[in-house]
């Protein structure tokens, strides 16, 4: 699971530090306030510097101006009307005089270089570190939010470095990670930030993966994957009742995001949190898997991952490990190719093995890519190729589809 | 429609009745529990609206001397008692830590309101040190003009340097889960709403219950649904029910539509505050009062503009007060 809470092993703790931003333990609000404390002393690296005092505030793109200064944000699906100085149910994009802003432009309360694994991005050049960051605030309120110190928050109240796009790339080379990663909150929050890193990432041979809910509408989406080269979308139920209760959204609005991924041709994968009790049910997960097929086709990899009881739902257990083995054969027999079990480590479903002849292609053990057989995108034993993104170059050659 | 005409019609409109009823207040020495179930269930509650033309020019820190007097005369009514000093006496004790929650995003309430109100506890013996004036952004409050003096403390929730900010906890009341202030969750134990009467973009209107938004990190998360049921969800919370003595809604400069920012297009001079110890019914008579001025302007019912003020019925029906206009005694003065 993408958490800032968990990533610090040594070496990187004391590289982001150096680096700046510290999040290391930190992306959650709390903790991030001792480790900027830290940042504060050493603070030489590349994003160092003072903490914001209020906001960072830019044009938002993509909203509609209404009568008596209403604004309308169109976005993401909500389409929030918002009157003149309120905020819109992300609480970081707010109505200036009719003038809609993002607060969070360049507002980093995480940034921490992650292994793409850790996204999970399993087919997205494997082995390979991506430079994670954050701004505060979501529009989703997901009851099993693992990053809900950052991601139901607002910008005034978690500690944020500013950071231009033209800093973080920088910073991004210095670390030479290939990637950035717009993570752990919700990135499409953050759009303008992200459309903007993204765009001057790819100029400097940096790509870009957004790691979201999918809670778009189509044609900020289609904007945004001129520049991004991969995306996860946390997929999160396949029933409406589940996104209304469970995460104060439509699930409707999702599957139309996902089908614009495959229409504009990027590469994609899903995630699935597995909630005893809420998402669970066999049935359920071969709907999913069935539409999965029919909409996305068979290469789309799905990720099972486990739950861990926190933020509202504290009252159910972790993910019975049967229960993921159960959701990954039923997605197998489904017809999806690449099926995985996450946020169990060491489990021999977190390895990839050839939809064609089965044979292991990479071994990983938590986070870590032990073994990786994929010769030039293909499988070395039965030559099938393999779904995916396998180099720099590849990620990089991505355009979308024309109908952009 | 003259002024005269339209108070004589807005009383027989919501059913108020005699001045003489009985309420029953605490004879004890101890303050009331407003909004706690009553002794006499079925004594109405009491809902005092004090106005004043001259409050309606000029600018309100210009009548500074009268808004202490017209606020006095309105608990005095309210607690049926003709001694000011004794009508807060009966609310608040000298070893309450008060917390008065003022608007301060749009429309303002108004720092001379609240200065009324600070004598008024004063004259219950509550120490200055006692009282924080509060809201979410301290730049907001001092840009609607609040600031500490004399002792009474003035602080947003965001001024975490002073022992403020969010509890790190997240609190689940209904469909609500927040993290509530520290000044109301820890600091305070006595609370009084300061609205604006005005309106509310999605709400329909934004007065004493929804005020309480202010007290909670993400209140972005509950205005769907016209905020309802989120509304209770708040003032329901053991930070808030139990600690509610009093709301003051600030009518000085009221706003029928486009609210809540100021628009001068839709001001309402009401020169008046609205006063009572049951704040579901405080709101219920506000939001009423509201809705006759947008009738008398030509406009839209709320309702039929898909901001119905729901969170008001559910307050009631949720027994946390009373919503139903045909039991609120309204008093004017």
């Amino acid at each position: 699971m993408d958490n800032p809470d968990n990533l610090f092993r040594q070496p990187s703790r004391r590289d982001v530090l150096g680096c700046g931003l510290a999040c290391g333990a930190a992306g959650v609000f709390c903790a991030a306030r001792s480790a900027v404390a830290q940042q504060d002393t050493a603070g030489t690296g590349a994003l160092a510097g003072p903490k914001l005092q209020g906001v960072a505030r830019h044009r938002a793109m993509f909203f509609e101006k209404l009568q008596e200064n209403k604004v309308k944000c169109v976005l993401c699906p909500r389409e929030c009307e918002v009157a003149d100085v309120e905020r819109g149910y992300c609480g970081v994009r707010e109505n200036q005089g009719g003038e809609y802003q993002t607060l969070v432009y360049g507002a980093l309360c995480s940034a921490n270089v992650d292994p793409i694994e850790k996204k999970p991005l399993f087919h997205y050049l494997p082995g390979t570190t991506a430079f994670s960051i954050a701004t505060a605030g979501c529009n989703m309120e997901c009851k099993f939010c693992q990053n809900w110190q950052i991601s139901q928050f607002r910008p005034e109240q978690v500690d944020s470095r500013l950071v231009t796009p033209e800093k973080l790339v920088a910073a991004c080379k210095r670390y030479r990670s290939p990637t950035i990663a717009y993570t752990y909150s919700e990135p499409v929050i953050f759009y303008e930030y992200m459309h903007d890193t993204a765009a001057a990432a790819r100029e400097q041979g940096i790509g870009s993966v957004m790691i979201s809910n999918g809670y778009i509408n189509e044609k900020p989406l289609r904007e945004l994957c001129h520049h991004l080269t991969g995306v996860k979308i946390d997929f999160k139920a396949f029933t409406e009742e589940f996104y209304r209760d469970q995460c104060s959204g439509h699930l409707k609005p999702v599957l139309a995001a996902l089908e614009v991924l495959k229409d504009v041709g990027i590469w994609f994968e899903l995630v699935v949190l597995i909630i005893p009790t809420l998402n669970d049910s066999p049935d359920e997960i071969k709907q999913m898997s069935g539409w999965v097929l029919e909409h996305l086709g068979p290469d789309v990899p799905m990720h099972f991952t486990r739950f861990h009881p926190t933020y509202r739902i504290k009252n159910l257990p972790r993910t019975p490990i049967g229960t993921l083995d159960r959701c990954r054969q039923i997605a197998l027999v489904a017809g999806v190719h690449y099926v995985y079990a996450g946020n169990v480590p060491m489990h021999p479903g977190e390895n990839t093995y050839c939809h064609n002849c089965k044979a292991e292609l990479i071994r990983r053990v938590g986070f870590r890519v032990a073994d990786n057989k994929i010769k030039n995108g293909k499988c070395p034993k039965c030559n099938t190729a393999i779904p995916g993104v396998w180099s720099q170059e590849q990620a990089l050659a991505f355009k979308p589809n024309s109908r952009v | 429609m003259s002024q005269q005409s339209t108070r004589r019609q807005f009383l027989v409109r919501t059913g108020a009745v005699a001045a003489g009823a009985v309420i029953p207040t605490a004879c004890d020495g101890k303050p009331a529990a407003p909004n706690e179930p009553r002794a006499s269930a079925r004594a109405a509650p009491r809902v005092v609206i004090a106005r004043d033309d001259k409050l309606t020019r000029g600018k309100v820190h210009e009548h500074r001397d009268l808004l202490p007097k017209l606020l006095d005369a309105a608990m005095q009514k309210l607690r049926k008692t003709p001694d000011a000093p004794a009508a807060w006496r009966q609310l608040f004790r000298p070893k309450d830590r008060v917390g008065i929650k003022v608007n301060t995003l749009g429309l303002s309430t108004q720092p001379a309101v609240v200065d009324a109100i600070v004598a008024g506890l004063r004259q219950a013996d509550v120490p200055a040190e006692n009282i924080i004036i509060w809201d979410r952004f301290q730049v907001e409050l001092a840009r609607a003009g609040f600031k500490s003096r004399g002792g009474v403390q003035c602080r947003g929730t965001d001024e975490s340097d002073h022992g403020s900010g969010y509890q790190r906890q997240i609190e689940t009341k209904g469909k609500i889960g927040s993290c509530f202030s520290k000044i109301v969750a820890e600091q305070v134990d006595t609370l009084i709403s300061v609205p604006v009467l005005k309106d509310h973009n999605l709400a329909g209107v934004s007065l004493g219950m929804k005020n309480f938004y202010g007290a909670i990190h993400n209140p972005q998360k509950y205005h769907d649904d016209n905020c309802d049921p989120y509304v209770a969800d708040v003032v329901s919370h053991p930070y808030i029910r139990p600690k509610w003595r009093l709301t003051v809604c600030d009518a000085t400069r009221a706003q029928y539509h486009g609210g809540p920012t100021f628009n001068p297009g839709f001001a309402w001079p009401f020169g008046g505050l609205i006063v009572s110890a049951d704040f579901v019914a405080a709101d219920a008579l506000a939001a009423h009062m509201l809705e006759e001025q947008r009738k008398e302007k030509g406009m839209k019912p709320l309702e039929r503009e898909r901001r119905p003020t729901r969170h008001i019925a559910t307050a009631g029906a949720r027994g946390l007060g009373e919503a139903d206009l045909s039991k609120i005694e309204s008093i004017e003065v």
